[in-house]
């Protein structure tokens, strides 16, 4: 039985409006496991994957990380705690007239003292991790390209290059292939799983596609309106418990 | 879903293999070149801007101190001399705010014909012949190049005070925009069309209509408004050269030391610009 | 349906069309135009254009001296203008700005001061400040903070908050976000807007001066009274020369910084 990395405990939260986005999430999830998690739309998948880096803060419960609860970090520790998450998003959301390169090493800004990573004076061994993160994607060819000169499909690979730059515990993916086209899904979620096998990386993948989650993920979790509905592996999702998870 | 997961599963999941340090030497050199290049380009640069400042706030005598005072005295001259604005004072700007109306439109109309004009001697697609376009080119350079402003002192003491002279000069400054913006548009024209057109054995008229002036008319109007926008601000302060319109009763409150009749003129001038650019955009929304 | 509401733009079309030509021949009527002036004024221009030629700079130095101070006027006009317009900026953008109020207020402010023409503020900041270069500075940056606040609020407002995301997800301070995603998003349009808006205070420079002893527009205004129209064609001529001259360096540093970046990133 592998260690735990993250633990949820009855995670809550509502919005300033008043939607209950979550109404209690608890898990845990193992080193090493690629946990998809599953939902239609407006089920809160995406609320829960932006709690765990805190791109928004929970309303309630407890996110325990190395034995910590991560709710309660502030600025200092809470950049400690984000580096070690890598996120992907749906978007790729590279600044895009910055070069690949460029976007590839803001992994690194979390390891650098404020100053010299706000002015973009990366040291040499960063600079090398990083080309060797984007040769690992594939992308070596297109490192100095302007972001927004790259297809989709690729934009998102050094979305992963730029994730993996960080040299994560746990990387966060929100719907990484909901932008791209079947093929460039397959291509990205290879990239996914492949590097996060090899590095033995965490990895919380949101996706709508059941498809997709059966194929890659080692373990699936259902979410409906706010409410962990199912979780277990691939094989125990059933035709019917995939519609009692899409139904409303 | 157009392949099954079976058909993925076949095929190994295969990425690059891991780069040699070697190979990432001389991308890493690569980069650091071109960060060089950028880097070398942005200095000087930003030394030629540095240098031109430096040289010109060293000339100017400029300090920081007259921007404090400045903002100082012109708030409270704002606030002591031109307020109230002189609201008695409004019939003796109506009819020079008319006046200045006129000049901007008549203006824009005789520009934009000139410009026409102008427009198809320019444009390579017309061929017309190649010392003509470049006589032509270079007038409306230079048109453009001048300053409204300057036609106006240049009009005023060679026809004499009045708005004929503000007219004439907002017309000139007028072919020199809007002569290079039609021409822009008319170099754009497909030409494919015009010949399409021009096979089913139309008449020039037909030909001009039917396939030109479609393609010509949402630039033409749009340059032409936008034109009669910049124009009411020219016709404005071109008065104060002697070039009729609201600047000339403007200029004398303001030799005068009539500061609060001063303020009705600009604000006079303020509504006046307003209410153009609202017509020229409920236009521009029904035309295009 | 349709049909009618086709028929009804046709008419407004039409109406528009024939408004804007009746106007046109009233304006010209007001102008009295019309009438003999055209023709008096025209034998005048016809008289004038022969005294113009040759043109001549009586005292070349003093009228290349007054070029450049005007040059110096836009340069400096323009820095403090870009400064002030980037402070206020961030208080009118709607994402940045501590309340929506204080946003609106400054946006107003903008749309008033944009209203009121260069050659107003000149002549405002002269009774304020007195004469020399420093009020046509001032007018200047003033005009310029009218244009250029409105500019860089919207592009401000357009930054895309899910980069910024990505950014801080990496454990980024706000200084790196700032620096690293914010920066390079507002960087190119506010380079391209500046420059622009420096262009366009060459113009206002030369023509300053004409309210208050200064700058070429000075010297234009001087040799105008003098009706020394020989003068006046060589006054127009340095500025056409110098407005030209401007425009061709920032055009040869725009491409240059185009090319270089295009070559940095093949």
């Amino acid at each position: 039985m592998a260690e735990t990395v993250l633990e949820l405990r009855d995670v809550k939260k509502v919005f300033s409006d008043g939607t209950e986005a979550l109404k209690g999430i608890t898990s845990t999830v193992k080193k090493g496991e690629l946990v998809s998690i599953i939902g239609s739309s407006g089920a809160g998948k995406s609320t829960l994957l932006r709690s765990i880096n805190r791109l928004n803060d929970p309303t309630g419960g407890e996110i325990l990380f190395q034995g910590k609860n991560i709710l309660s970090f502030k600025r200092r520790d809470l950049r400690q705690y984000r580096r070690h998450m890598g996120m992907i998003f749906q978007g790729y959301n590279l600044v895009k007239r910055s070069s690949v390169i460029q976007n590839v090493l803001h992994g690194r800004l979390g390891y650098m003292n404020t100053l010299s990573g706000g002015f973009g004076h990366f040291s040499k061994e960063d600079s090398f991790y990083a080309l060797e993160v984007l040769s690992r994607v594939g992308l070596k060819d297109q490192a100095f390209k302007r972001a927004d000169e790259l297809s989709g499909g690729q934009q998102q690979r050094v979305g992963i290059a730029r994730a993996i730059a960080q040299n994560p515990d746990i990387l966060l993916a929100d719907e990484p292939i909901a932008s791209l086209d079947p093929n460039s899904s397959w291509n990205v979620m290879n990239y996914l799983k492949q590097i996060s096998k090899e590095d033995e990386i965490t990895t919380i993948v949101n996706l709508h596609q059941v498809d997709f989650a059966r194929e890659f993920a080692d373990r699936i979790i259902g979410v409906k309106a706010g409410e962990i509905v199912f979780d277990g592996p691939p094989a125990h999702l059933t035709e019917r418990k995939t519609q009692m998870i899409y139904t409303t | 879903m157009s392949r099954s997961v079976e058909g993925t599963l076949e095929q190994p999941l295969e990425l690059p293999p891991r780069t040699e340090n070697k190979d990432l030497l001389g991308l890493y050199k690569d980069w650091q070149r071109r960060k060089k290049m950028v880097r070398k380009n942005r200095a000087w640069i930003l030394g030629i801007i540095f240098l031109a400042v430096v040289w010109s706030w060293y000339a100017t005598e400029f300090t920081l101190l007259y921007l404090i005072s400045g903002a100082g005295n012109i708030a409270a001259f704002i606030a002591t001399d031109l307020f109230p604005p002189d609201l008695s004072s409004i019939p003796m700007f109506i009819g020079p705010a008319l006046e200045t109306l006129y000049m901007s439109y008549a203006g824009m109309v005789i520009s934009v014909a000139i410009s026409l004009i102008l427009a198809f001697l320019i444009a390579r697609n017309m061929k017309f012949h190649p010392i003509i376009s470049f006589i032509c080119r270079s007038i409306v350079t230079f048109l453009r190049a001048v300053p409204a402003l300057v036609w106006g002192i240049i009009l005023v003491s060679a026809i004499g005070l009045g708005p004929f002279a503000g007219m004439v000069a907002v017309a000139l400054s007028g072919v020199g925009i809007l002569g290079k913006a039609f021409s822009d548009i008319v170099e754009e024209i497909d030409m494919d069309q015009v010949g399409a057109v021009k096979a089913t054995g139309a008449n020039w008229f037909q030909v001009v209509g039917q396939s030109v002036w479609p393609q010509f008319k949402s630039g033409f109007v749009g340059w032409s408004l936008y034109k009669l926008d910049l124009n009411i601000r020219e016709a404005a302060v071109l008065g104060m050269v002697g070039a009729g319109g609201i600047g000339i009763v403007l200029e004398r409150s303001i030799s005068l030391f009539q500061y609060q009749e001063a303020a009705m003129g600009i604000l006079m001038i303020f509504a006046l610009i307003l209410l153009v650019e609202f017509t020229t955009a409920k236009i521009r929304e029904r035309i295009l | 349906m349709s049909e009618m509401k086709q028929e009804k733009n046709r008419t407004t079309k039409n109406l528009i069309i024939t408004v804007a030509a009746v106007f046109f021949f009233f304006s010209l009527f007001q102008l009295d135009v019309i009438s003999e002036t055209f023709l008096a004024s025209f034998d005048g221009l016809l008289g004038i254009t022969s005294t113009m030629f040759p043109p001549t700079l009586d005292e070349p130095i003093d009228i290349f001296g007054a070029a450049v101070e005007s040059l110096q006027v836009a340069i400096m006009g323009t820095v403090f203008g870009i400064l002030f317009s980037i402070l206020l900026a961030a208080f009118a953008a709607r994402n940045l700005a501590p309340h929506w109020s204080i946003s609106y207020a400054v946006k107003t402010f903008a749309a008033f001061v944009r209203a009121v023409p260069a050659l107003i503020w000149a002549l405002l900041f002269i009774v304020a400040v007195g004469l020399g270069p420093t009020p046509r500075i001032l007018a200047l940056a003033v005009n310029s903070i009218g244009m250029l606040v409105k500019i860089y609020a919207e592009s401000i407002e357009e930054i895309d908050e899910s980069v910024l995301d990505a950014v801080k997800a990496t454990g980024a301070s706000k200084f790196q976000v700032i620096m690293q995603g914010v920066v390079p998003m507002l960087l190119s349009t506010f380079i391209s807007w500046s420059v622009f808006r420096f262009d366009i205070n060459i113009r206002y420079a030369a023509v300053l001066g004409v309210v208050g002893a200064g700058g070429i527009g000075w010297e234009l205004v001087r040799a105008s009274r003098m009706l020394a129209y020989d003068q006046m064609l060589a006054i127009t001529l340095v500025i056409f020369g110098m407005i030209l001259a401007v425009e061709m360096l920032t055009r040869f540093m725009k491409d240059r910084v185009i090319q270089v970046n295009a070559k940095a990133s093949s």
